[in-house]
C-alpha cells in the first residue's frame, strides 16, 4: 500500500515476545477501506488469540477537518461484542505516522510489560516499574524516560490491573469513551501501557487535488455555525444532549480539540484551584481535561456540582476506570462526595447499562440518539478516522466526499457499495 | 544463486570485481579517449568540525562520488591523508580544527597538498590554511590571502549576537551577513565564461589575495534573503568585490577555499561549480587503496536485518527527543560556536533519510565490530539528548552534556556513513556511478561542448557538442 499508509502490520504475540511484521495489502484496503474495516477483519484472523487490534482510518492524520481518530477494537468484556473504542486528541496521529498502519496485539506476557511504538519499530518493554501506578504517573513515567512530551500514551490504571470489568484505557492523563472493559483486557495481557509516537510522513497520490478539496471543505465548514460551538457544553448542547453551560461556565479554563478538529470537544476546567486566583499558582495541576460528555452529563444529573463532577471524574482518569460506569452506579446508589465515591471503585463491578448496545462507543446516555443512522455515521467515521463527535455535526462531510477524498488519496476507487459491505461487516 | 547464499570467498570475489570497476575508466567523446575515474575524498569530521559537513555528504551522494571516508583530528595525523585525492573541510570552529591538529596534522596537510593533495576548505575550513600569527593557526600559513573582516574595533551589531563576531588575540572577526548572497564566478581558466549564481554564507571569510588569478568567484551582491548583522554599508564594503571563493597551488597539488558554503544541498549550481573545480584539480594519481575486505565481516540476512533495526530504534529514540528540545530555547557555546538544539536533528536526519536505502542493501559490509560500535554510539547519543531534557527540567546547566553530545553525533553519523557508504559502493553497479561521476568532467569549456541539465542536480539532459 503506497499512499496514506506506512505499508506495515505488525502481530505481537505477547505470549512469546516476537514481533512479525507483514505488508498492507492494497486487496485488503480496496475490500475493507480502513479503520474499523481492518481491525475488525484483523481481529476475525486472530480470533482464537483474542487479540486487540490497534489502527487508524484510511484519512487519520490528514488535512480532512477532523482526521483525529484512532481504533482500537477487541471483544468486550462488557458486552461480548467485538467493539471498537475512539482514540482521540493526538494518539490516532501519533499512531498514524508510527509507521505502522495496524498492530495486533495477542496472548498475554509473563510479566507486565509496555509497548513502544515509535517510527516502525515495536518495542516490547519490562513495565515492572510501572505495574501498581495510576495512569498519570505511568504517564510521566514513560514521558519522563523517554524525553518527550508528545509521546501518547494509552494506558490502565489500578483497575485495569484488578481486571475490574469497569476498567478503561486512557489517554495519557485523560479519560477515553472506553465503555467496553477493554482496560480489563490489556490487565489480563500484562500490558500496562502502549506508548506512541509517530515522526514518520504520509504520501498522497494527487496532493494537490487532495489539499485543494479539504481546502474547499475547511471553507464550507467554517460558514458553519457548528464551528461556533466551542468546548464540550457546547457540543453537548448542540447535540440534544444536557445543557452544561451555566454548569461548567464558573470553572472553564479553556477548551481544546483534537488533532485537527474545527470543534473543541474537551474543555479544561479547574477542580484544584480557585478559577478567580489572580497569582501564580503554586498548585502542581489545577485542572482536569473534560473528554468525555456522557460520564459527565451523567454526573450533573445525580446533582453533583461540576467541581465534584470533575473530581469524579479524575479520579476516574486516575484509577482508569469508566467514569459513564462509575456515574450509574454511583447514582443507584446515592453517592454525590467524591471521596466516597472513589472509595467504591476497588468493589464497583458491572453490568452498566452506559456500555451500550452498539460497538461503537456511546457518547450520550443509551437511548438518546443511538440508532441504525448513529450506527452508521459511527461506522463510516470509525473507518475513515473521523472524530466521531464532529463527523455527527458537520452535514459537509458527505460519504461521497469523502470516498472521493479517500480515492484521490490512494490511487484506489471506493465505491458506496464497498463502504455498504464493511459496515455490514463491522455492525455484523 | 542469489547473492544470499553465496560464499564468502566468492562475495570476495565480487568485491575485487567491484573494486576493480572503481579504478579509471575510458570515455569515448568526438574521437578523444578522456581518462577519469572517482576521486577517494576524505571528509573531516573531527574536533572543531560542526554539521556543515554534512552537506558535503549530501552534493557528493548527489553526484555519484560514493568513495568517501570520514576523517578525525587523529587521523589527519597519522598517514590517513596518504589515501585520498581530496580532503574536505567544511564549518565549524577554525581555532578547535587548528589546536586538535596542531603542528603535526598541519605537517601531514602540507605533505598532503604538496603531493598533488586537493585541499577544499569551506568556511572554516577556509580560514584554516590562511596565514595567521595566532596560536595554533600559525602553523597553517599556507596561503597569502587576507580576510576582510578583521577588525580592531568592533561594529554595532544588527542581529544575531551570538553569531555576529569571534575574538581574533587582540582583534575581531566580524560577520557581515549570513544567509544567501550573489557570487559571480571569475571565469578565468579553467572555467571559461563568467557566471553569477547564489551561496548561503555562515560566517565564511572575504578574502583579498595579490594574484588576481587566484580568485575563482567574487562576492557580488546581496540578496533579499541576505540578513545584514551589520550596518549594510559596511557589508557592501567588507564583502562586495572580494574574493569568495581562491585557488592556490601548493607543490603539486592545490587548495580551494570557499567563504560562502558551495556545498549546502539547497544551491545546485554552487554545487556543480565546485565539483567542477574539484575534478579539475584533482590529482592525477590514484591515491593508495586498502584492500576493502581486509578486516571486513558482510552482514546479510537476519544478521543484518538485527544490526539496523538496532541502529534505528535508537535514531528513532534520539530523534523523538531532539524534536521536542527544538521547542525549547536553550542553546549552547562550545567553544567560539553557538550551537542551537536544532542542530542536534541536522545529524540525525542525515542519517535517518538513508536508513530506507540502507536497509534495502543486500549486504552491508563492517569492519571488525564496527555493527556493534555504531549501535552502542547510538545508545549513547540518546541517553545525552534524554539526560539534556532532565537537565532542561530540572533547571540544571547542559553544557558539558551537550558537548559530549555534539561529538557522539560527529562520531556515529561518520561511523555509519562509513558503513553507508562502503556498502553503497559495493552493491553500486560502475556504470551508474561513472555516469554522474563524469558530469564535472564533462563541462571542461570547449573540451566536449556544452551539457544540458535537467533537474536541479545536474542528471545530464543531453550534450550539445
Amino acid at each position: 500500500m503506497e499512499y496514506l499508509a506506512s505499508d506495515k502490520i505488525a502481530i505481537v504475540d505477547l505470549n512469546t515476545g516476537d514481533i512479525t511484521e507483514d505488508e498492507l495489502d492494497e486487496d485488503l484496503v480496496l475490500d475493507k477501506i480502513g479503520g474499523a474495516g481492518i481491525t475488525k477483519h484483523l481481529y476475525d484472523q486472530h480470533a482464537a488469540d483474542n487479540p486487540i487490534v490497534l489502527g487508524t482510518g484510511l484519512l487519520t492524520g490528514t488535512l480532512v477537518p477532523g482526521s483525529s481518530l484512532g481504533i482500537m477494537t477487541a471483544k468486550s468484556p462488557s458486552t461480548g461484542k467485538v467493539s471498537h473504542v475512539p482514540l482521540n486528541l493526538d494518539a490516532g496521529i501519533e499512531l498514524k505516522y508510527s509507521g505502522f498502519d495496524y498492530i495486533v496485539i495477542k496472548g498475554s506476557a509473563d510479566k507486565p510489560v509496555y509497548l513502544w511504538i515509535h517510527d516502525g519499530i515495536l518495542d516490547i518493554n519490562d513495565a515492572g516499574d510501572l505495574w501498581g501506578k495510576d495512569t498519570w504517573a505511568a504517564t510521566d513515567h514513560i514521558r519522563d524516560e523517554m524525553g518527550d512530551d508528545l509521546i501518547q500514551v494509552l494506558s490502565i490504571g489500578q483497575a485495569g490491573e484488578k481486571a475490574s470489568d469497569l476498567a478503561q484505557i486512557g489517554i495519557n492523563y485523560w479519560q477515553s469513551a472506553d465503555r467496553s472493559g477493554f482496560g480489563k483486557l490489556c490487565g489480563e495481557k500484562n500490558l500496562k501501557l502502549i506508548a506512541i509516537r509517530g515522526m514518520g510522513l504520509l504520501e498522497i497520490s494527487e496532493p494537490e487535488a487532495f489539499v485543494e478539496d479539504c481546502a474547499e471543505l475547511i471553507a464550507a465548514i467554517r460558514s458553519n455555525n457548528t464551528t461556533q460551538k466551542q468546548g464540550i457544553a457546547a457540543v453537548s448542547t448542540a447535540l440534544g444532549e444536557e445543557d452544561l453551560g451555566d454548569w461548567l461556565a464558573p470553572l472553564t479554563h479553556r477548551h481544546m480539540a483534537c488533532f485537527n478538529t474545527p470543534v473543541a470537544t474537551n474543555t479544561f476546567i479547574f477542580t484544584d484551584e480557585d478559577p478567580a486566583l489572580l497569582e501564580e499558582t503554586t498548585v502542581t495541576e489545577p485542572g482536569f481535561l473534560l473528554t468525555d460528555i456522557f460520564p459527565l452529563v451523567a454526573l450533573k444529573k445525580a446533582g453533583l456540582s461540576a467541581k465534584d463532577a470533575g473530581l469524579v471524574l479524575k479520579a476516574c482518569a486516575k484509577y482508569g476506570i469508566d467514569g459513564a460506569a462509575v456515574a450509574e452506579l454511583s447514582a443507584k446508589s446515592g453517592l454525590t462526595s467524591p471521596e466516597e465515591i472513589e472509595k467504591t471503585f476497588p468493589d464497583l463491578k458491572g453490568p452498566v447499562e452506559s456500555a451500550g448496545k452498539s460497538v461503537f462507543s456511546p457518547w450520550a446516555a443509551v437511548g438518546q440518539g443511538i440508532n441504525a443512522d448513529w450506527e452508521r455515521q459511527q461506522a463510516v467515521a470509525y473507518i475513515l478516522g473521523l472524530h466521531p463527535i464532529w463527523y455527527q455535526m458537520a452535514t459537509e462531510l458527505t460519504e461521497e466526499k469523502l470516498l472521493d477524498l479517500a480515492g484521490l488519496g490512494t490511487e484506489m476507487e471506493f465505491t458506496r457499495e464497498t463502504l455498504d459491505e464493511v459496515i455490514g461487516d463491522i455492525l455484523a | 544463486m542469489g547473492i544470499f547464499w553465496l560464499k564468502i570467498s566468492e562475495i570476495k570475489t565480487q568485491i575485487r570485481s567491484n573494486r576493480a570497476s572503481q579504478q579509471p575508466k575510458k570515455m569515448e567523446s568526438r574521437g578523444q579517449e578522456t581518462e577519469f575515474r572517482i576521486p577517494k575524498i576524505g571528509i573531516y569530521t573531527g574536533k572543531g568540525a560542526s554539521h556543515s559537513w554534512l552537506w558535503f555528504v549530501e552534493i557528493f551522494e548527489r553526484l555519484g562520488f560514493y568513495n568517501l571516508c570520514f576523517l578525525t583530528e587523529f587521523d589527519l595525523v597519522s598517514d590517513s591523508l596518504e589515501k585520498v585525492d581530496v580532503l574536505a573541510v567544511s564549518g565549524g570552529d577554525t581555532f578547535a580544527i587548528a589546536e586538535a591538529l596542531g603542528p603535526q596534522g598541519a605537517r601531514q596537510l602540507k605533505t598532503f597538498i604538496t603531493r598533488g593533495g586537493l585541499y577544499l576548505g569551506s568556511c572554516a575550513g577556509a580560514y584554516l590554511p590562511l596565514n595567521s600569527s595566532k596560536e595554533h593557526l600559525n602553523h597553517f600559513n599556507f596561503v597569502p590571502a587576507k580576510i576582510t573582516n578583521l577588525t580592531k574595533t568592533l561594529p554595532e551589531a544588527h542581529g544575531m549576537r551570538e553569531k555576529f563576531c569571534t575574538c581574533y588575540g587582540c582583534s575581531f572577526i566580524f560577520h557581515a551577513v549570513r544567509e544567501a548572497v550573489e557570487v559571480t564566478t571569475s571565469g578565468l581558466p579553467p572555467f571559461g565564461e563568467s557566471a553569477t549564481f547564489t551561496a548561503p554564507l555562515y560566517g565564511g571569510p572575504p578574502m583579498t589575495v595579490t594574484n588576481p588569478a587566484s580568485v575563482m568567484a567574487t562576492y557580488t551582491a546581496f540578496t533579499d534573503k541576505t540578513l545584514f548583522l551589520v550596518d549594510r554599508k559596511l557589508a557592501e564594503n567588507t564583502l562586495l568585490g572580494n574574493a569568495a571563493v581562491i585557488r592556490e597551488k601548493m607543490g603539486h597539488g592545490h587548495l580551494h577555499l570557499y567563504g560562502p558554503h558551495f556545498e549546502h544541498p539547497h544551491f545546485s549550481k554552487a554545487n556543480l561549480f565546485l565539483a567542477d573545480a574539484m575534478m579539475w584539480d584533482m590529482p592525477h594519481q590514484t591515491a593508495q587503496t586498502a584492500n576493502p575486505e581486509d578486516g571486513m565481516n558482510i552482514l546479510s540476512g537476519s544478521e543484518k536485518q538485527r544490526f539496523i533495526r538496532d541502529f534505528k530504534r535508537e535514531l528513532s529514540n534520539s530523534r523523538i527527543v531532539a524534536a521536542g528540545l527544538e521547542m525549547l530555547p536553550l542553546k549552547w557555546t562550545i567553544g567560539s560556536k553557538v550551537y542551537e538544539t536544532g542542530k542536534i536533528r541536522v545529524f540525525l536526519e542525515a542519517l535517518w533519510q538513508r536508513i530506507r536505502s540502507f536497509e534495502k542493501e543486500r549486504l552491508i559490509l563492517v569492519r571488525a565490530d564496527q555493527n556493534d560500535l555504531l549501535v552502542q554510539t547510538a545508545l549513547h547519543v540518546t541517553k545525552s539528548i534524554r539526560q539534556i531534557k532532565k537537565g532542561w527540567d530540572q533547571k540544571a546547566d547542559t553544557l558539558k552534556t551537550a558537548t559530549l553530545l555534539f561529538n557522539l553525533l560527529n562520531k556515529t553519523s561518520a561511523l555509519f556513513l562509513e558503513i553507508y557508504f562502503r556498502s553503497k559502493l559495493f552493491h553500486t553497479d560502475s556504470a551508474e556511478v561513472g555516469a554522474r561521476c563524469i558530469v564535472p568532467l564533462l563541462r571542461r569549456p570547449g573540451q566536449f561542448g556544452k551539457i544540458e541539465y535537467e533537474g536541479s542536480y545536474g542528471q545530464i539532459k543531453k550534450m550539445v557538442a
